[in-house]
């Protein structure tokens, strides 16, 4: 799905000129990153300006607090539908080239745009017209020094091919803000499925981030499997195992801890160990 | 069937340990072949025969009807005392609630140390402890017309009854398995190099700890396998000291031929160590035992210093 030329960045680190993409699995995901998106840009005065399909949206990140005006503007996208019922990206476009050229004119340094995408896909010929779309936006984003675009849509939506031909035409995929990261540890939250993703080393002095991190996963789901993404991790200290097996203990009768891709030299110490020592985890994808 | 009969039935069975002292293959046939037979008989057993190759082939001729995996060539079960300690509770787990019936004869080999054979030793005393309340049997034949004095001398110490010349008693030798550890590690000794490597921990960041004998490990010609586990033993025992003990806390890194030697220390008095220190397996991880016992399966030999001095917990790794 990714090209070569193409980059991944947690969103707190998308610049001027990225035109990045969401394809996300569900609103926990979208509101997880488009959230740090509005929210943060709010926090710094940044120029909002919101794509969504209808103008009285909820969007992700206000917590339903409404912004100091001006700073957040929201353009509908069903203003764009033709007579005959189709999808005119051109209208679209136009409205934003506005609001893009309006908060330029207002001095702000920094303007984020964010288009959710997925009410186009109602529309008759809405992939086609979302492609031609995306190459407009992505054509008047990349050269700017002030403009930072999120696409999203709901992958849910998608066939593989549209969502291969959608992901081709950004440079940049756009990833949750780490939960923890310093130059040992990073840990990322997933969404498909719920879990985290670590990456780097974990020992005693980071047992504390982890389980805040696991806590925060815990809290947000019901009772189903959670895994932990580690094929990144390149040690893990046997602390951290008896750890996991007691998050996992403590919320008997749900699904269990699944370990996914873990590196061969971790998973041989785990067999070595025992996973009968380990109740309530499970190894998943190799 | 009587009150009594039932109140023995619900009984768990005691744990049986006991050593076969034989003498050639017609004496070793003639308790062996019963005792397998006893087992295959009672639903509530599940036999399993672990001994040496010659003796294997023999038994499988007197059982044709038995399944191949129920016979397991001793050489290659009894490689690590720790890790075979593991490899017969899991057995004793995959049957239960059939208690295993073991013919079980460990390996004692040519080349070894003194210390090697003294922890193959420890291994069969800490049978007594470690199969407590499974209701496991085992039977452990040795040689008596190959295997030198000092082993069955240890095979009398490590098992609470002797089966000799068709008869059965008491081993009046008999050590319990603390004493016996006990006295394992009062022979050992611990020669310090002529040079060695010291880092010194002050930090519960161990990520310089792991890379600098992660490195090491890599020179000295460790697999990267045997190098991780190694590095996670290190670094298991170096945030133990880092949490109980008493600062300076410390690792010595050194090498001699083919081995690899790292040994934590701190400076504090261990007060509550037991001989039976991470030789007992806890039941899961999540109880207290989990990480010293871990790092005795993953390293070659782990020896463990309790004194005035310090605490010392030396690991050895061979290429």
């Amino acid at each position: 799905m990714e090209t070569l030329s193409s980059v991944r960045r947690p969103v707190r680190e998308l610049r001027p000129g990225d035109h990045a993409w969401l394809a996300y699995s569900g609103e926990d995901e979208q509101r997880h990153v488009v959230g740090s998106f509005v929210r943060d840009g709010l926090e710094a005065a940044h120029k909002v300006i919101y794509l969504a399909g209808s103008a009285d949206v909820d969007i992700p990140g206000m917590n339903g607090v409404p912004s100091s005006p001006g700073l957040l503007t929201v353009i509908p996208l069903a203003g764009a539908r033709r007579p005959d019922g189709g999808f005119d990206p051109g209208r679209v476009l136009e409205a934003l080239a506005g609001e893009i050229a309006g908060a330029e004119d207002g001095d702000y340094t920094t303007i984020r745009v964010t288009a959710d995408m997925t009410w186009a896909l109602d529309l008759p010929n809405g992939l086609t017209e979302l492609l031609r779309c995306e190459r407009h936006i992505e054509r008047a984003v990349c050269p700017s020094t002030r403009v930072t675009a999120i696409c999203q849509i709901d992958r849910r939506r998608l066939s593989a091919d549209a969502r291969h031909a959608l992901a081709a035409s950004h440079s940049t995929f756009v990833t949750p803000n780490p939960e923890f990261s310093d130059s040992v540890l990073q840990i990322v939250r997933t969404f498909d499925p719920v879990g985290l993703s670590l990456l780097g080393e974990l020992d005693a002095s980071r047992h504390g981030v982890l389980d805040e991190a696991l806590n925060a996963v815990l809290a947000a789901s019901s009772g189903e499997e959670i895994h932990l993404d580690l094929a990144g991790l390149g040690f893990i200290d046997l602390g951290a195992l008896n750890m996991l097996a007691d998050v996992a203990a403590r919320r008997s009768g749900a699904g269990p801890l699944v370990l996914d891709s873990m590196p061969v030299q971790l998973r041989t110490i785990m067999e070595t160990v025992g996973w009968h020592m380990l109740p309530g985890l499970r190894l998943g994808t190799v | 069937m009587t009150s009594f009969a039932r109140t023995a039935a619900l009984e768990p069975r005691p744990l049986e340990h006991r050593a076969f002292l034989f003498d050639g293959m017609v004496d070793f046939l003639e308790t062996a072949v019963p005792f397998v037979r006893e087992g295959l008989e009672d639903d509530e057993r599940s036999v399993v025969v672990v001994v040496k190759e010659a003796r294997l082939a023999a038994l499988r001729d007197h059982f044709p009807g038995c399944l191949d995996d129920m016979f397991v060539d001793a050489e290659s079960f009894y490689e690590h005392p720790v890790r075979t300690l593991r490899s017969y509770l899991e057995l004793v787990k995959a049957k239960a609630p059939r208690h295993v019936h073991a013919l079980a004869e460990p390996v004692w080999r040519d080349g070894w140390s003194d210390r090697e054979t003294l922890e193959w030793a420890r291994y069969e005393s800490l049978i007594n402890e470690v199969f407590q309340g499974t209701g496991a049997s085992a039977l452990c034949p040795y040689d008596t017309s190959t295997l030198p004095p000092r082993i069955l001398e240890h095979a009398r110490r490590t098992h609470p009854r002797l089966v000799q010349g068709g008869g059965e008693s008491d081993s009046r030798r008999f050590a319990p398995p603390k004493e016996f550890s006990a006295g394992v590690d009062r022979v050992r000794e611990f020669p310090m190099p002529q040079e060695s490597e010291y880092l010194p921990l002050t930090s519960h960041d161990l990520h310089e700890l792991r890379q600098w004998v992660g490195d090491r490990a890599d020179r000295h010609g460790l697999s990267g396998q045997n190098a991780q586990n190694l590095v996670t033993a290190v670094n298991e025992v170096a945030a133990n000291a880092l949490r109980h003990g008493v600062p300076p806390v410390g690792v010595r890194l050194w090498t001699q031929d083919v081995d690899l030697f790292c040994e934590v220390g701190d400076n504090g008095y261990w007060s509550t160590f037991s001989p039976l220190a991470g030789f007992v397996p806890p039941k899961t991880a999540l109880e207290s035992g989990f990480g010293l016992w871990t790092v005795r399966l993953l390293v070659d030999l782990v020896e463990v210093r309790a004194g005035w001095d310090g605490t010392f917990v030396r690991m050895r790794v061979s290429r």
